[in-house]
């Protein structure tokens, strides 16, 4: 059981973004830094999610969520949003053939795709993802997640994490722990508190209209 | 006809077979396409019986003129061949004809020049008693045909049963209950393969089973008459199944063979021989024999692949019929697949019965191991963990079932993907032999070697092929009431685990050196707390004691460790150390001494309570079974007023 923790990335709204200065320039950026902390890159990480509504013959219209993460490679992620409440179930990866034959009560949004994908870094304990955000191949922002693997309790380990983090992108950006988290800072972390983490943030991005440059 | 009986007949829903191969597989013929098939059902009608039936409705030289000045038109069509040409033709004359019947029609319709009357029916003459014959007639030809089927049958049987012969039938019956067979057009072939036990082998198993020649029969009933009734059946398996095969392990330690195993049927109790040519085993003994070879071919074909793919440190050896591995360094397991199939000349494959024949160290234990090995893999094949998903693949482990609902990471997944090959577990169990030998070996030469205290060893008698379990008891004795040390040795593969008295864990290489120190080490330890035991019981006290001293010259295993016991009274004292490369020795000393001489420097009578100089004990010349009760003896002795 490893824990992550995600910090949103948005600096590029501060950027007086000139042509040369783009995502791929913040990425380099950063892959710059954690390289120079004695990082190595150990290959290529995605997380990607798809949002289904549920037709208005079924009654009041739900969504549900399916996610994966390249983490976490034999499994499928889904959470069903109903009301107050999120109910999450995790499969094997015949959920998603599933997910295709009830297609004729849930529907896909395909163009609310999102996805975050980049390269992974590991630096002793630590395991820090930098993923371009992009739906529909349009380019949303950063999304940086870092793990700290040792420990399994977030509130143990915030304080580390806040100042890796703080070391990582500056002081200017403020670090907070994330929603999803704070009720259970205490609780053991698994991997569906990364996928909220994710929907959390996926979610904030889908609402964000106009695009950036990649 | 009123009494024809209708019969539906259908083509049966199986494609048609092409070939049969000789193993058995029957390839079937693709289906025709839908086009396909209707081309060739529409070739098949016959549109010329039609027409005799329009024959005097038409008028011949209309519709001939007309196909004649059709077919003029269009000569290009006529030449080329047009899988339709046929049809369409015949649908053109149709056509033709049923324009002229139209036209007929019409003309009837006028009555002017054509009426159309009503045509009375000839009464059927039904004739029964010709129906009646015809058929007591059908009935006794089939009636003839079955009886002289009996004749026949009920003449060989009589045959048979007054010459004494064996029944094909009930033989067949006997194969048919342990065998799988069945009939291929005019012959009865079985499969003696491990397939439908989940074998993925490619090589076939398939036999036929023909009636023995009955001369050959009445030949051998008069060879011996007394033994048992030879079979009438006679199974032919093929040639490369033929003969005596099994797996023989040998592990070699510098080309001195200390262990093989041999790897056979238990019915073939003796590897490498097979009865002379002239003599026919029964078909049993035959099948199980061919199914011993297959089943050796396969543990081979299977291990000799695996070998190649392994990287090992050293990597495995595969040469002809033998695959190589270094089990522990300087010790080789040897696995060779003999097979014996009754040409021992010319084939060079065969090992010589004779250079196996002398070594009679067979060792069940391996031999069984590799049965259990395959049958395990084939077992798994086809024994899936439940529960099956009613859309899941069926194959993978419950572990990796389980993997995407639990949210394995990648690492999980990629252990779970790690399977260990059978090579690997042969040699895990070959390393785990040799440790336990070795093992053996060396706590059996301590407790010779050692008397005093005695070193008790229990192994367990239930342990896994890769892992055993000893427990060593050290204790004096007539003293183990007062004093025991016992520690637990788990021996692996490649390393030993001992769990000490005072719950410290030693992981030891396969260097039994090791172990040897340390069982040394924990003999000197337990003198050292068995004689405090035995002083607490005598009611002296422990003034001190030291398991690590630091005094005396550097020990090459272990340290010095020593104890000062004071008689009850407080006026001996007994001095122990123990050093395990030197032994015990034992010092006492008294108060007040006996050599206090008043000198310049001390004067005081008093300081004679201190205690005088330790003087050693010459132990070997004491009273006493062993250590602890010279000791015993030593303290009742220094407890008595003196």
């Amino acid at each position: 059981m490893h824990h992550n923790m995600y910090v949103s990335f948005n600096r590029l709204q501060q950027y007086p973004v000139p042509e040369n200065k783009t995502g791929t320039y913040v990425i380099d950026l950063l892959t710059k830094r954690i390289l120079a902390l004695g990082a190595t890159q150990q290959g290529q990480f995605l997380v990607d999610c798809e949002s289904y509504l549920s037709l208005p013959q079924l009654g009041t219209t739900k969504t549900v969520h399916i996610l994966h993460n390249s983490e976490q490679p034999a499994s499928v992620f889904s959470i069903l949003e109903s009301g107050t409440k999120n109910i999450h179930v995790i499969a094997d990866g015949l959920f998603d053939l599933l997910m295709m034959k009830l297609s004729q009560h849930y529907t896909s949004k395909k163009q609310t795709k999102i996805e975050s994908k980049g390269p992974r870094f590991e630096l002793g304990d630590f395991c820090v993802k930098i993923g371009s955000v992009t739906m529909n191949q349009n380019f949303k922002g950063i999304l940086i997640e870092v793990e700290y693997r040792p420990c399994v309790m977030a509130n143990a380990v915030w304080g580390l994490l806040r100042e890796f983090l703080q070391g990582l992108l500056g002081p200017s950006i403020p670090v907070q722990p994330p929603q999803h988290l704070l009720s259970r800072m205490n609780e053991i972390y698994t991997p569906i508190d990364t996928i909220y983490q994710y929907l959390e943030h996926f979610s904030a991005y889908r609402k964000v209209t106009g695009l950036r440059s990649a | 006809m009123a009494n024809s009986v209708n019969i539906s007949i259908e083509a049966p829903i199986e494609n048609q077979i092409q070939e049969i191969t000789y193993d058995g597989q029957e390839i079937y013929q693709a289906p025709l396409s839908m086009s396909e098939n209707l081309a060739r059902l529409a070739q098949k009608i016959d549109f010329s019986k039609s027409d005799d039936e329009f024959c005097n409705i038409k008028k011949e030289g209309e519709s001939s003129s007309d196909v004649k000045s059709e077919e003029d038109k269009e000569p290009g069509y006529q030449s080329s061949l047009w899988p339709w040409d046929s049809v369409r033709n015949k649908l053109r004359n149709a056509l033709t004809e049923v324009s002229v019947l139209a036209d007929v029609l019409s003309i009837a319709k006028e009555k002017r020049y054509m009426v159309l009357d009503p045509i009375q029916p000839d009464p059927i003459e039904s004739r029964p008693m010709v129906q009646v014959y015809g058929r007591k007639k059908a009935l006794s030809a089939a009636g003839a045909v079955l009886l002289n089927g009996v004749e026949r049958l009920r003449a060989s049987e009589t045959m048979r049963m007054t010459r004494n012969m064996p029944d094909f039938h009930i033989d067949l019956l006997r194969l048919r209950q342990n065998w799988r067979l069945k009939k291929v057009s005019n012959t009865i072939v079985g499969d003696l393969s491990y397939r439908t036990a989940g074998s993925k082998f490619s090589q076939t198993g398939v036999f036929e089973v023909t009636k023995a020649p009955e001369e050959q029969i009445a030949a051998a009933m008069s060879m011996n008459a007394a033994g048992p009734t030879p079979s009438a059946l006679r199974v032919t398996v093929p040639p490369e199944l033929q003969g005596v095969a099994f797996i023989s392990v040998v592990c070699q330690k510098e080309q001195e063979e200390v262990v093989t195993a041999t790897l056979s049927s238990s019915a073939l109790n003796c590897p490498g021989t097979l009865p002379g040519e002239g003599a026919e085993l029964h078909w049993q003994q035959k099948l199980e024999a061919a199914q011993n070879v297959l089943f050796c071919k396969e543990l081979f074909a299977r291990m000799a692949a695996e070998a190649v793919q392994l990287d090992a440190s050293i990597p495995h050896m595969v040469v002809g019929n033998q695959i190589m591995a270094t089990v522990l360094p300087g010790i080789q397991l040897l696995i060779g697949l003999c097979h014996n199939n009754g040409q021992n000349n010319n084939n060079p494959e065969a090992v010589k019965p004779e250079e196996r024949g002398n070594k009679n160290e067979h060792d069940h234990v391996l031999e069984h191991s590799l049965h259990q090995l395959l049958r395990a893999v084939h077992h798994a094949n086809t024994h899936h963990p439940f529960p099956h998903p009613a859309t899941g693949p069926l194959g993978p482990s419950k572990r990796r079932s389980l993997a995407g609902p639990m949210a394995a990471d990648r690492y999980e997944l990629l252990d779970m993907s790690k399977e260990q090959s059978l090579l690997e577990q042969i040699i895990q169990q070959a390393q785990h032999f040799f440790m336990r030998r070795r093992s053996e070996y060396v706590l059996d030469t301590i407790a010779k070697e050692v008397k005093d205290p005695l070193i008790v060893s229990h192994w367990n008698a239930l342990n896994s092929p890769t892992q055993s379990c000893v427990k060593i008891n050290i204790m004096a004795y007539g003293y183990d009431a007062v004093c025991r040390t016992s520690l637990v040795v788990h021996v692996g593969e490649k390393t030993l685990k001992c769990i000490c008295r005072d719950g410290k864990v030693r992981h030891l290489s396969y260097e039994l050196q090791e172990l040897r120190d340390l069982i040394y080490c924990q003999i000197y330890q337990h003198q050292m707390t068995a004689v405090q035991a035995v002083g607490r019981c005598m009611g002296w006290q422990l003034l001190a004691s030291s398991s690590h001293l630091g005094s005396g010259p550097v020990e090459p295993l272990g340290n010095a460790s020593s104890c000062l016991l004071a008689s009850p009274n407080g006026d001996r004292m007994i001095a122990i150390r123990c050093e395990p490369s030197v032994g015990i020795q034992v010092f006492i000393a008294q108060s007040p001494r006996k050599d206090f001489f008043v000198s310049e420097l001390v004067q005081d009578k008093k300081w004679e309570n201190l205690g005088g100089a330790f003087k050693e004990v010459k132990l070997e010349k004491m009273e006493g079974k062993n250590f602890l009760n010279k000791m015993e003896l030593l303290m009742a002795c220094l407890s008595s007023p003196s």
